[in-house]
């Protein structure tokens, strides 16, 4: 890569991890996911960075050029990552729609006099 | 009160209902005239309407879900609390006045011959035929019915129907996994695990208030979501049987 992919690497992807980074300090992003993003910036701008690495994701990725493996490799990363938040907001939905049961059954319960938590009278 | 020396099952009516201010004071009470030996809850699920409000006023025991899970949620809130409230057999009926409550007795006399675990009221058993069903109502209707006599071994006609009666050996595994609707899914699922699912004829009024809880879309997503969950409930069972209890 050329002194000038160099800095617009270092330009884009510093600012991005300072950002994700941030987001995990002030809680509004959970640090599992920070890791991901943080983790993957440092290995792209290391890859966009040094030859050699370059040329071995390239070979691996069974390209001829370095571009469509990078394009390819952007891809699938893509494709995990939006199945991973689909996992992830499908698990948060089924406990919101677990709890929302759950309340709804112990407000009913206590509201007929029946202690939440015990069987009912046979 | 029923003078019968037979050992009295404790019966719980499940009434889900979402957004049906209209009908669901005279479902209450017409459940309450015909099954006085009853208990019944509403499972509220996150109406917008005034259904909450004239629930209020019936004095029915309500279940409310804080926001809207969807009518396979509410079937599955009511197991959980049937369960929990030790009772023998659930009966589930919809909230749009459908249902006459009346015809729940003899599904109820049809369930205590001991044969079924789940026992559907079914309007289309007696004739073997959807006449009057729309078009593509129909198409889903055979697909669904094929597809359970494929996957469970025995035809089932009425998956979609929301009259049931649920026995309390079944409560478990009702709870212990997902479905979309209580329907095709639940009932290959059911039967797979070794329940006996029956039919038993039932007459339908026509929908006079509300609309029907599925959208345009729903259309095209219903049958695709059914056929997978189908599948999956094939595979589920299958490991649930082989788990160690």
């Amino acid at each position: 890569m050329t002194g000038a992919g160099i800095i617009a690497a270092a330009v884009i992807g510093i600012p991005f991890l300072l950002w994700v980074v941030n987001l995990v300090r002030q809680d509004r992003l959970y640090a599992g996911y920070g890791v991901i993003f943080v983790f993957g910036t440092i290995v792209t701008m290391a890859v966009l960075v040094i030859p050699p690495l370059l040329n071995m994701v390239t070979e691996l990725s069974l390209a001829i050029l370095p571009v469509p493996s990078l394009s390819l490799i952007a891809i699938v990363i893509l494709t995990l990552l939006v199945v991973y938040v689909f996992i992830q907001i499908s698990v948060l939905s089924n406990r919101v729609m677990r709890l929302t049961q759950e309340l709804a059954i112990r407000n009913a319960r206590s509201e007929r006099g029946v202690e939440p938590g015990a069987p009912g009278p046979r | 009160m029923s003078m019968s020396t037979a050992p009295r099952h404790r019966t719980l009516v499940a009434i889900p209902a979402y957004n049906e201010a209209a009908t669901i004071r005279n479902v209450v009470e017409r459940v309450r005239e015909n099954l006085p030996d009853s208990d019944l809850v509403v499972v509220n699920d996150g109406s917008r309407d005034s259904t909450a409000a004239i629930l209020d006023g019936t004095g029915a025991t309500v279940i409310a879900h804080l926001c809207n899970l969807g009518y396979g949620r509410a079937i599955q809130t009511a197991v959980l609390y049937a369960e929990r409230a030790g009772y023998d057999r659930l009966v589930t009926l919809d909230a749009d006045g459908q249902h006459d409550p009346a015809q729940v007795r003899a599904l109820l006399a049809e369930f205590d011959t001991g044969r079924w675990d789940v026992l559907i009221g079914s309007r289309y058993v007696v004739s073997g035929r959807y006449d009057g069903v729309p078009f593509g109502r129909r198409v889903g209707m055979k697909l669904f019915s094929s597809m359970v006599r494929l996957m469970a071994g025995r035809r089932v006609y009425d998956t979609t129907s929301g009259l049931k009666v649920i026995g309390r050996q079944t409560f478990t595994s009702l709870t212990k996994w997902q479905f979309i609707d209580f329907h095709a899914e639940a009932l290959v699922y059911l039967m797979r695990l070794g329940y006996r699912v029956g039919e038993f004829p039932i007459t339908v009024e026509e929908r006079r208030y509300g609309t029907t809880m599925y959208s345009a879309l729903s259309h095209i997503k219903y049958p695709l979501k059914t056929a997978l969950m189908v599948v999956l409930g094939v595979v589920e069972a299958s490991l649930t049987r082989r788990r160690p209890s």
